[in-house]
């Protein structure tokens, strides 16, 4: 969402951040170049906040009890009573739904689109492929775990990808997946192994990508003189996000996340103060994000009245409503009015974390002390996707113009 | 039964004509003015991608009468789930034949995108399975497993896809995969599931193809050649209780008069490389036959056309399978009527390029063919569907 102006060099510009923000990212300012239309879709964030939001891939509807949108549960969608004319029956699938979504996105202004792994929902990949084919500047991140394919494989899908769409896809590689859904999906991997199949997954991926003739001989891939050729060699590799905030995701993030996602119930100030260092062991540089919920109204009277009203939907009892945390603001019923319905025998994969709520100053506020913490990456959820969407690309967005402004 | 008739999208890029083998559609070529997709505008490029020109081409024999487009898979090649899923929305009626090696993806991961593509098409997706050709190529894609074994693999692999397709909870535990409590979500399950089309030439394919083809596809080969071929899977199919259809994948250069199509051949033989003459190498048997049915080194392309218009130098001009048909635009369906009538349900045609000649062959060979009357006065026909 970040404008890009080849006008404003950046490197003599006030810097707008925070003076406890990581000396790190004071270097990617300025960074921007230039590039040919249709070609600007890879980029490093010159340090102001970056915004996505989350593609609902198993229904959308207008509150939490309502999945009647993208057909998700057939025959739940109204009817129009018989006396109006109805021409939709038959031109309309569930992906015009979806499509809608990303180009609501790209309307307003919204930097990119995650599409999260859930085994309950459609399959990611998919609908990344069809929400980059259908913007010009959206940035789609693909959320899926190590053992949905050979990192060749996966390397090379997504070089399709990249060249279909100027480089704008990324990867969200699930790791710590719950045993029972990993089983259903194939995947018998337990504890530590994972993160070192991962590890391999990620070495092999970007090894094709980049070397015209890798060889690699690990515990779990083996690859003979492989590596892509033009025009599949020589793009930029997919962002990588990754999660989790065991030593092991650490380890593994330090080595290849571009973005390490973390949500807001996890001790975000101390995954960072961890990740930089071992990110710097390594000699790289990790991006930090932080995926939550958000309920944003003209004013906190609005935006909680609004709160209650979905919780007394989402079946929660009228005075149990919770109380925001009163340090961090974030509140903890997105719980049940993000997830209120069990779907899927793969149980639900919103995140479930607490959110912001509130006038969108105070979501601002919020989101600016995570940004004073180092985090730059903010992934948003909110239902229903293409209204709250527009909402927060009108109202939220333009609050962090200074900083976008002052990052160039 | 109606003729099933489908075109092919290139994923590696197209040349202009088969006069030159000079690739000017796609990356694959250095992008000059004159290049497409991306093209070259104001100096640069101009932001449009392969993508775009595949895009033209499905629209192109979508229109002009073809029931979809087969996307190969090569290590060199776009890939075609990721071309399917792009291009789901741009197309009507147009279905996207997906091929691809088993092995690659998990099937479970494999039942989740064809189901959410069923969903963003309409239930246009076909698979074209292969299962490798072995050698170099595989260890390319980091596979391992042996010739035989794949095939073995590919059969575990479709029992799962089928397993979890229609919900579950599906167990299922074997050589290559296991899973426990799988199935598709509810929207997504029960799903058209796609029709199969299955390659290879080899023991081991014509035994997996009796056990899951909807249709065993082959490339083009002499017609007894091919017959012999079908009369084979037939066999193998009738003695498990199945009953699959039979495809052919050929290269089509139909002109107006036969003449003028020679010519054309004529003018890319002159590019030709002598060493290519000598003949190929390669590794997978459906090749080596295809090799076979020429007496190489070959001198003029004329030795190449083992029987009327049927023609073994089309790999020498582009790349890709040796034989396809060469003649006038009623040559052309008279040969594919005799393809019926030796038992052909469906075909994979193409022509370079791949956009001008969808509109050329569908528009004056197709509205030619005969078949069914010919099928029905064939010696070689057989009764079908009712095994």
């Amino acid at each position: 969402m970040i404008a890009q102006s080849p006008d404003h060099g950046g490197s003599g510009g006030r810097s707008a951040l925070p003076a406890g923000r990581p000396d790190r990212l004071r270097g990617q300012q300025g960074s921007l170049e230039r590039l040919p239309d249709g070609l600007s879709g890879q980029r490093d964030f010159p340090g102001g906040p970056d915004f996505l939001v989350t593609v609902p891939t198993r229904g959308d509807g207008r509150d939490p009890l309502r999945r009647d949108r993208g057909d998700w549960q057939p025959g739940t969608r109204r009817p129009l009573p018989s006396l109006v004319t109805d021409l939709r029956p038959g031109a309309f699938g569930p992906y015009d739904h979806l499509a809608h979504i990303g180009r609501a996105a790209e309307t307003a202004t919204v930097g990119g689109a995650l599409v999260p792994f859930d085994p309950g929902g459609e399959e990611s990949l998919v609908v990344a492929a069809g929400l980059l084919r259908h913007s010009r500047h959206l940035r789609v991140v693909a959320g899926f775990h190590p053992g949905i394919a050979t990192p060749v494989y996966a390397a090379k899908f997504s070089a399709s990808l990249q060249r279909f769409t100027g480089n704008r896809l990324g990867w969200q590689l699930e790791v710590d997946l719950d045993p029972a859904v990993a089983r259903s999906q194939g995947d018998f991997l337990q504890g530590a192994d994972r993160y070192a199949r991962a590890e391999e997954f990620l070495t092999v991926a970007k090894g094709v990508w980049h070397e015209e003739s890798y060889t690699y001989e690990g515990r779990f891939y083996q690859v003979l003189a492989g590596g892509f050729q033009s025009p599949n060699s020589g793009l930029p590799f997919p962002r990588v996000h990754l999660t989790g905030t065991s030593p092991e995701a650490l380890a593994l993030s330090a080595r290849h996340a571009d973005v390490h996602l973390f949500t807001a119930d996890e001790d975000v100030a101390a995954g960072v103060a961890e990740l930089e260092g071992r990110a710097a062991q390594e000699g790289r540089r990790v991006a930090y994000g932080l995926r939550f919920p958000v309920l944003a109204r003209d004013d906190d009277d609005e935006a909680w009245e609004e709160a209650r009203r979905l919780w007394v939907l989402a079946g929660g009892e009228a005075d149990g409503l919770p109380d925001p945390d009163p340090r961090t603001g974030l509140w903890r019923g997105f719980g049940r009015i993000t997830d209120s319905i069990p779907l899927g025998r793969a149980g639900s994969y919103a995140t479930a974390s607490p959110g912001l709520v509130g006038s969108y100053e105070t979501v601002a506020a919020g989101i600016r002390a995570y940004l004073d913490q180092g985090v730059t990456t903010f992934v948003l959820e909110a239902r229903p996707a293409i209204e709250e969407t527009y909402r927060l690309g009108e109202r939220l967005l333009p609050l962090f113009g200074k900083e976008i402004e002052h990052a160039h | 039964m109606p003729i099933d008739i489908y075109w092919r999208i290139a994923t590696h890029g197209d040349q202009q004509s088969l006069r030159r083998r000079a690739s000017s559609r796609g990356e694959w070529a250095p992008v000059v003015p004159g290049s497409l997709t991306p093209g070259v505008r104001d100096g640069r490029r101009d932001g449009y991608s392969y993508v775009d020109h595949m895009a033209d081409v499905a629209r192109a024999s979508e229109s002009s009468g073809f029931v979809g487009g087969l996307l190969p898979s090569f290590p060199f090649t776009d890939d075609p789930w990721a071309t399917s899923a792009a291009l789901a929305r741009e197309t009507t009626t147009y279905r996207f034949m997906i091929a691809y090696q088993p092995g690659f993806l998990h099937p479970v991961q494999a039942a989740r995108m064809s189901a959410s593509l069923q969903r963003a098409t309409g239930g246009r997706v076909v698979y074209n399975i292969i299962s490798g050709g072995g050698g170099p190529g595989q260890l390319w894609w980091g596979d391992r497993v042996d010739h035989d074994d794949r095939y073995a693999r590919t059969s575990e692999f479709l029992d799962v896809l089928k397993g979890v397709w229609n919900g579950g909870p599906f167990d299922y535990e074997g050589r290559f995969y296991r899973v426990e409590g799988a199935g598709l979500p509810e929207p997504l399950a029960r799903q058209p599931f796609p029709e199969i089309y299955f390659s290879g030439s080899s023991k081991a394919a014509i035994e997996a193809a009796g056990r899951h083809a909807d249709y065993y596809l082959s490339w083009l080969e002499p017609f007894p050649e091919l017959a012999a071929k079908f009369a084979q899977v037939r066999e193998h199919s009738t003695a498990i209780g199945r009953a699959p259809k039979f495809a052919v994948r050929i290269d089509v250069l139909a002109r107006e008069t036969e003449e003028a199509a020679w010519d054309e051949i004529r003018r890319g033989w002159a590019h030709v490389d002598p060493a290519a003459l000598r003949g190929a190498d390669g590794d997978s048997v459906g090749w080596l036959r295809s090799q076979s049915f020429v007496s190489w080194p070959v001198r003029d392309f004329r030795e190449l056309e083992v029987s009327p218009n049927v023609w073994g130098g089309f790999h020498l001009l582009r790349g890709g399978p040796a034989f396809g048909l060469v003649g006038s635009y009623q040559q052309v369906a008279e040969r594919l009527d005799e393809l019926i009538g030796i038992g052909v349900d469906a075909f994979i045609l193409a022509g370079v390029p791949h956009l001008e000649e969808a509109y050329r062959v569908g528009e004056e060979v197709l509205p030619l063919l005969r078949g069914h009357d010919i099928r029905q006065n064939s010696p070689l026909s057989v009764s079908k569907g009712s095994i």
